[in-house]
């Protein structure tokens, strides 16, 4: 194995020990690759809330508006960690609440709460980590997610963002339900993730 | 619409002779479509998108040319975060590390989300062999597999089939009954896929990008799949081919920026994943291990050739969407697991010994530049293939379908011989060209019509400039 590890880094030296000298390191300046509408928005919330929209997220701007949202959409079984019970005190009198997430019942669960790490105004992104999340099934099997995200962890553009990517084994961002276009090119909402993805602002 | 190619064939015109006109619409349509949401995407988001494309350039050549160090810069910060690094020469030794890393955690069920390196090692049929059941997760991979077929598309495997098809498919897989429509097919996968990732053991992909500095693996999909083959499973494995470390997570700004555009025109795919390290303690969820194969498969001898700008790929399948062969053609015809112009040069390169095999496919090219214009790292396409066809001319690969060129090569080779050419081709109006036994001639004329002959008027102009 190691031996494998020192011929094939040997094979690059060799490859490009001929060079008469190697490509410098470009000057990257941060937010060279930021969308040029980026500078005229003041908000990133309602610039997230845009973009989110335009990604295909449900984006509530209360918890009363996410509450009557799964209450019309029949969302029999809710799962809120109780990480979040200070944003959604009035739900279990409402939609039936689970507080526990169980591997066994996957599928019975019909939406599901979890806190964001952040977001992303340029691109309308929801940041999950394991550290923010529950379980990581609990913010992909559900049919509808929603992430709970604070204004104030908001980045501004992507570069941002990976600027501040956070020490954690797993760092996702969500942008939009799960699609696809494999089949004939038509787009289809929730291949395996979530078929609605919501996110609400707090 | 199907083009009549004329010329003697060459071996990439028999799969387009043979391609159903209705994939070949189907091809040309969906690559048109994307092609243009590209254009008009980066042209809305960025005041120079070809600077952008050409930093990109210059971030993936530099990592490339300091591979040494940034290579083993990531093995250093994913062990350092608890990551397991294999390194694997060969093909072979990618897939045997994978089995070994399996057979010691006891595991016979795997599922794999889309990676291209997997499938130039032939990873599923190696774990088949040793009894591990391995499902592709991606909706296109997925039906790919079960029809032992072969993508034919970087990122839309499936492109050349039609619902139709994927609906046979589904039936005979004991998926339901025939049902061709798309969304009934997608829930139906999603119900089947949901038992397989919940009993896998192991959740295996490739990776988009590693980041030097913090060992980050970079995943991008759309469909949650690869998120959700590293949610139950006990363990990750991720193949890697050694040439998509780039230094920092700075650098992804511009990367990923570039790739979601490119591909499918987004501005980011859905699901961007950044990986350094199994699951913490603490966490319910995650594998508990996580295995790196950095891959070379001959990727140091394409770093060594001059070649190695098509190093920088990112996979995104622009070059593939705006290339007037591809369109006629599709992927299969490129036989081999890169179609498409990154293909052309690619596969010839990855062939090894094989290299006569494939060498016609930088042929397949009429040279236009687009694959250049529109590539987010700007690899320089054609150049490269130039240089292919120059070292198959260079180890004497027969070359069926060229016209022989000797004739013109001495008349643009002797002055003298030229001006006299040009005097007396204009006996060439007078002649009934389409039916002289001319080699390739008379094919070339039965859609196409020569103009009159002008030859020697530039030199007449040009010397009434000198004397005046």
């Amino acid at each position: 194995m190691s031996a494998a590890r020192e011929q094939i880094l040997a094979a690059i030296q060799a490859a490009l020990a001929p060079l008469p000298q190697r490509e410098s390191r470009p000057v990257v300046p941060h937010g060279v690759a930021d969308a040029q509408w980026l500078a005229g928005e003041a908000d990133n919330a309602a610039l997230f809330t845009k973009r989110a929209t335009a990604a295909g997220t449900r984006v509530f701007a209360s918890p009363g508006d996410c509450l009557s949202w799964l209450f019309e959409n029949r969302a029999a079984e809710v799962y809120l960690p109780d990480s979040l019970r200070d944003v959604t005190a009035r739900f279990a009198g409402i939609v039936d609440v689970v507080h526990e997430y169980s591997r066994a019942h996957v599928d019975e669960i019909d939406a599901a709460l979890t806190p964001a790490a952040g977001a992303i105004a340029e691109s309308g992104t929801i940041i999950l980590t394991d550290e923010s999340t529950p379980d990581r099934l609990a913010a992909l099997a559900p049919w509808t997610h929603i992430a709970v995200v604070r204004k104030e962890t908001i980045h501004r553009s992507i570069a941002d963002a990976l600027a501040a990517l956070p020490d954690d084994p797993n760092v996702i961002w969500v942008t939009g339900p799960s699609k696809t276009a494999d089949v004939e090119g038509i787009l289809i909402q929730g291949v395996h993730g979530p078929g609605v993805q919501g996110c609400l602002l707090v | 619409m199907p083009c009549t190619i004329a010329m003697a064939k060459q071996l990439i015109d028999t799969y387009v002779a043979e391609l159903p006109p209705t994939v070949q619409k189907a091809v040309h349509q969906s690559t048109a479509a994307t092609t243009a949401k590209r254009y008009q995407l980066l042209g809305d988001d960025f005041a120079d998108a070809d600077a952008l494309r050409k930093l990109a350039g210059s971030i993936r050549q530099h990592a490339l040319e300091h591979l040494d160090t940034y290579l083993a810069r990531a093995e250093e910060s994913l062990t350092a975060r608890g990551a397991k690094v294999h390194y694997a020469v060969t093909a072979e030794d990618a897939c045997r590390a994978v089995t070994e890393i399996l057979q010691a955690a006891g595991i016979t069920k795997v599922v794999k989300s889309k990676s291209m390196v997997t499938e130039e090692i032939h990873l599923n049929d190696h774990l088949a062999k040793h009894g591990i059941e391995s499902v592709e997760s991606d909706l296109g991979e997925y039906i790919v597999q079960i029809d032992g077929d072969h993508p034919s598309h970087i990122v839309r495997p499936i492109i050349h089939k039609t619902r139709g098809d994927i609906a046979r498919s589904f039936e005979r897989e004991g998926l339901g009954d025939y049902n061709d429509d798309p969304e009934t097919i997608t829930r139906r996968a999603r119900r089947f896929m949901r038992g397989k990732y919940l009993e896998a053991g192991a959740g295996i992909t490739g990776a988009n990008f590693v980041t030097a500095d913090t060992g980050r693996l970079v995943l991008v999909t759309n469909e949650g799949n690869s998120r959700f083959c590293l949610a139950p499973a006990k363990v990750h494995i991720a193949l890697v081919g050694i040439e998509k470390v780039v230094p920092s997570d700075s650098d992804l700004a511009v990367l990923l920026n570039l790739l979601g555009r490119s591909a499918t025109g987004q501005q980011l795919t859905v699901y961007t994943e950044f990986i350094n390290g199994p699951r913490r303690p603490d966490r319910p969820s995650g594998p508990e291990q996580m295995h790196v194969v950095f891959v070379d498969n001959r990727r140091t001898e394409v770093l060594a050739s001059d070649c190695k700008e098509i190093l920088r790929c990112i996979r995104c399948g622009a070059c593939l969407n705006v290339c007037p062969v591809y369109r006629q053609a599709s992927g299969h015809a490129y036989r081999s697991v890169y179609p498409g112009p990154v293909g052309a040069v690619l596969s010839p390169l990855l062939a090894g010994d094989k290299f006569q095999e494939l060498a016609d496919l930088p042929k397949a090219s009429s040279l236009c530049g687009a694959c250049n214009e529109v590539c987010p790292v700007d690899i320089p396409i054609p150049d490269l293939l130039l240089r292919l066809r120059h070292r198959a001319h260079e180890e004497h690969v027969p070359s069926p379908g060229t016209p022989p060129m000797a004739g013109f090569a001495i008349l643009g080779s002797h002055p003298l011989v030229w001006r006299s050419a040009m005097t007396f081709g204009a006996a060439k109006d007078y002649l009934p060209l389409d039916k002289m036994p001319v080699p390739y001639l008379g094919s070339w004329l039965k859609t196409r019509t020569l103009p009159k002959w002008r030859g020697g008027k530039f030199r007449a102009w040009m010397k009434s400039r000198q004397h005046s």
